[in-house]
């Protein structure tokens, strides 16, 4: 059984509370004797040690020293990563999927640069402890369609508050330039582009006519004042650009359109990227893909391929692995192992979902296991990327997360029939 | 009054078979077509239509590939035996041995498969898949897997829906898949037949027919089908519109069981007579002929009345323990049998109740939450079946998921071992094989690595409950249909000229 009996005592103080107080900062940990993966090339640790104190990590390595009050936890035969980050995901804004009141993805306008979806961030989903069972630590919360789709959020998937667990909450613009949501709002490939292009042509004219625009001066621009505002940021090249686009030629529009107007390009979906790897790896802008996603499903993706992720990094292309998805996050290793099967190397799919996914979207201190680093470890019973691996500790910012879920207490409940409730006894 | 009060259906349909089956009718679990169309008396109305209803266009071709010898490997037989290093010999379509050591010497001409390292286990057999009836790539023309005009449509069939150039068959197969369970969606109460279908390339999905399979139904409860009317503002628009309209489709199947059983009786009474007695006054009459016109035949009633039968077998989709209590209510009014529930999140919840009546669960490892109904959706699930004594198989559901069903299999046997729940090996491999072909009535032909069986077999590059582990052949009847080392065009028409190796 994996959900240890302190985790419900936990559940029901926390429950009682209406409104949760701060919380005490976590001792300080030592995790020794472990296989410890290090950030970039750097062979992995065979027996060692990392210290989490005050929130982050203190120290890697086998010396260092160690703060009083610290609990030692003996990792012997075990594997640590940095936490998971899924780098696109619906946690914390679906709860059920079909339900529109519990799912905060349907946005049903094309051109809504300026929503936010950590306006929608709810760190009390039940979906959030699911995620967090699987290794995942962070999130990058996006929205899910639209032209302009809106800003996404980075967030510790822990945490009593959406203002505990949000770390960054504009973090890029998201363009769905894939068949079913951007050709299908406008009807044509060339349409779709046409928007994207048309907004962001506004938004560098804005950015230099304020005044006349405040004074109604202006001609006339194809967003509101709200959407050019949050379209500043990409134009200005510090906000990513997220382009979601699979067809090979799609792919090659976007670095083109990159170019032209100087934005910080990162690729999603990229069915095709395979085919345009050189282009990709030469403007070095990462690409976000799930490898499970290998069918040709859709007139836009028919040379999708199962190895899409080993072809694009055996071309020099930073590949980041997500899930897309809200229930399936806690089985990022399951994505990225697949990844593995299908020949990525094995320490670039762990990179693709935890180090790339940070550089790519500038989250400084996350995805690596490095003295003065976020706190977000994992402690593995093995190779992560295993069936056969149980999750063992989950950190995140120094403090260690219950494993328990939704799921675990219905298997406690059921774990014997009849089951036997309070009324019935 | 008492002919007002509906017979029970057990009687009635006890006294039909008795009427029209012949007392040495092969068993219908192992032969069911031949029970339909080869030994089945004329008299039997329903079985005549069934019959025709085969056409044998287009039928399997036998193939004689040459006998195969796979050895040096670690067989996974899914009935409880493991040899390593064992061996398997493919010979005429079947298994012609297995066991341990390196296997018999071998005749001139066998293929000699060194299979060191590599690990062998029965095809996998997904009993829920909407390959070929929604393909991809996703299309209008292609969508079509539910017949939403009506929520009753038993006369549809899947196999009049396949399209056997969806490229999703061939990445099956290269998952190590060789049998799969064609349905129609969920959108429908009854959604219509599906066809149990071997992944081999052929023109059509009556050349892909596995031998001898039975026919089976797919219905639905729940929450898809009063979703999809009550958007038509139609019925069924809730739970017990659902159940109203399933009982009434079933009261219509029983009067048309005893409308064609009247007239059966009524045309050998005449047959008897004639043969007896001279013509009377009254049987010349102009007029009585009236009574030899048969019933008008209905399809989908027809459908049904095989299921009170027993000669259709019932593939239920529904996922919450009070939908599977319910709809076993529906099946005891009507004296039908539920052969497996699919999808079935909840199944944890009343595995005492499906083990006790045999029924199966086809399920995921981990795929819940995107509904109402899936909410309570655990990785124990087929893991706490088992452990109570029910069939749990894991099935895909989805052309991506279908290419990773031993990573199912490998998760919910993890899964259940930390939940405390004794479970081997053998119990995983049996999910993905054994159980399944259960679910599909095949169980007598495939699923385990035993003498006799169908040869289809998946020879491994390692353990298949590994996520690294890939299929490197995969073998249907003996041949050989996937070499993971020797690329070949692609299977699908569609494909050509587009996939590239």
């Amino acid at each position: 059984m994996r959900a240890p009996a302190r985790c419900i005592g936990l559940a029901i103080a926390l429950g009682s509370t209406a409104i949760p107080a701060r919380a005490e900062p976590p001792a300080p940990v030592v995790i020794e004797h472990a296989k410890v993966y290090l950030p970039g090339d750097r062979a992995p640790l065979e027996d060692g040690t990392v210290v989490l104190a005050g929130g982050a990590i203190l120290s890697v390595g086998a010396a260092g020293a160690i703060p009083a009050g610290a609990r030692t936890l003996d990792a012997r035969g075990k594997v640590v990563t940095a936490g998971l980050i899924d780098a696109d995901c619906d946690v914390g804004v679906v709860d059920v999927e079909h339900e529109p009141q519990a799912n905060d993805t349907d946005v049903r306008e094309a051109l809504t640069p300026a929503l936010r979806m950590a306006d929608a961030y709810n760190p009390l989903s039940v979906l959030v402890p699911v995620a967090r069972s699987g290794g995942v630590t962070s999130a990058v919360v996006a929205p899910r369609r639209g032209l302009l789709g809106g800003r996404s959020l980075f967030a510790n998937l822990a945490g009593e508050s959406a203002s505990e667990a949000v770390v960054r909450p504009a973090l890029a613009q998201y363009a769905h330039l894939d068949e079913e949501s951007g050709q299908a709002a406008t009807g044509t490939r060339g349409a779709m582009w046409l928007v994207i292009r048309e907004a962001l042509e506004d938004a560098r004219f804005y950015a230099t006519h304020k005044p006349q625009y405040d004074a109604n001066g202006a001609r006339q621009l194809s967003l509101h004042r709200a959407g050019l505002e949050a379209l500043l940021p990409v134009v200005r090249g510090e906000e990513p650009l997220v382009i979601e686009a699979h067809r090979a030629s799609d792919i090659e529009t976007a670095l083109l359109l990159a170019d032209e107007f100087r934005l910080r390009l990162v690729l999603s979906g990229a069915s095709e990227a395979w085919m345009v790897a050189g282009e990709i790896a030469r403007r070095k802008v990462p690409v976000i893909v799930d490898p499970l996603e290998d069918l040709p499903e859709r007139f836009d993706r028919l040379h999708a391929r199962p190895d899409n992720a080993a072809l694009l990094s055996r071309n020099g292309v930073s590949v980041i692995i997500a899930t897309f998805s809200a229930y399936g996050v806690r089985l990022l290793w399951q994505h990225a192992g697949n990844a593995v099967r299908m020949g990525l190397d094995h320490d670039a799919a762990l990179r693709a979902i935890t180090e790339a996914p940070a550089d790519a979207f500038g989250l400084r201190g996350y995805g690596r296991i490095e003295p003065a680093a976020v706190g977000n470890v994992v402690v593995w019973s093995g190779d992560p990327f295993l069936t056969s691996t149980q999750v063992e500790h989950v950190f995140v910012r120094g403090r260690e997360q219950p494993l328990q879920t939704r799921q675990t207490l219905l298997l406690q409940r059921y774990r014997n029939l009849p089951v036997e409730r309070a009324a019935a006894r | 009054m008492s002919f007002l009060r509906p017979l029970p259906a057990r009687a009635l349909l006890a006294a039909a078979l008795c009427a029209c089956a012949p007392a040495e009718a092969p068993s219908r679990s192992t032969t069911p077509h031949a029970n339909l169309i080869a030994t089945a008396p004329p008299a039997d109305p329903f079985a005549e239509h069934e019959a025709s209803a085969r056409s044998p266009i287009d039928a399997p071709v036998a193939r004689h590939p040459p006998p195969t010898l796979i050895r040096h490997a670690t067989v996974l037989t899914a009935a409880g035996k493991r040899y390593e290093p064992g061996f398997v010999l493919l010979k005429y379509g079947s298994i012609a041995a297995v066991g341990a050591g390196d296997g018999p010497s071998t005749p001139e001409g066998t293929v000699v498969v060194d299979a060191k390292g590599q690990f062998v286990t029965p095809g996998i057999i997904d009993p829920h898949s909407h390959i070929g009836v929604y393909p991809v790539p996703k299309t209008v023309a292609h969508d079509d897997g539910n017949e939403l005009i009506d929520p009753l449509t038993a006369s549809a069939r899947a196999e009049d829906s396949f399209w056997p150039q969806d490229p999703a068959i061939e990445r099956a197969v290269a998952g190590g898949v060789t049998t799969i369970g064609v349905l129609p969606g969920s959108g429908n109460l009854i959604g219509g037949r599906g066809v149990v279908l071997h992944l081999v390339p052929e023109r059509g999905a009556r050349a892909m027919r596995f031998p001898g399979a039975p026919e089976i139904l797919k219905m639905a409860c729940g929450e898809n089908p009063k979703r999809t009317y009550r958007e038509q503002k139609r019925a069924p628009a809730s739970r017990m519109g659902n159940l109203r309209l399933l009982r009434d489709a079933f009261v219509k199947a029983q009067k048309y069981v005893r409308d064609w059983e009247t007239w059966t009786k009524k045309q050998r009474a005449q047959a008897a007579g004639k043969e007896s007695a001279p013509p009377t006054q009254a049987s010349a009459r102009p007029g009585s002929d009236g009574d030899s016109k048969p019933p008008d035949r209905d399809l989908a009633l027809e459908t049904l009345a095989l299921v009170l039968r027993g000669d259709i077998l019932v593939e239920w989709h529904c996922y919450q323990a009070d939908d599977m209590l319910a709809a076993l209510a529906v099946a005891d009014e009507f004296g039908f049998k539920v052969r497996a529930f699919h999808h079935a999140l909840e199944a944890y919840k009343i595995r005492d109740v499906l083990a006790r009546r045999g029924i199966a669960v086809a399920t995921w490892d981990d795929w819940w939450g995107f509904k109402m109904e899936a909410y309570d959706g655990i990785p124990e699930n087929a893991a706490l079946l088992t452990e109570a004594g029910a069939r749990a198989a894991m099935h895909s559901d989805s052309p991506v998921a279908i290419q990773i069903l031993n990573q199912a299999a490998s998760k919910a046997l993890v899964a259940g071992r930390a939940a405390g729940v004794k479970l081997d090996e053998d119990d995983a491999i049996r999910w993905l094989t054994a159980n399944a072909a259960w679910v599909l009535g095949i169980e007598d032909q495939v699923g385990t690595l035993e003498v006799g069986k169908r040869a289809d077999v998946v020879v491994w590059n390692r353990h298949p409950l590994s996520t690294y582990a890939r299929a490197m052949r995969v073998y249907i009847d003996g041949r050989l249909v996937f070499d993971a080392n020797q690329p070949e065009p692609p299977w699908s028409d569609f494909e050509l000229g587009i996939r590239r190796p």
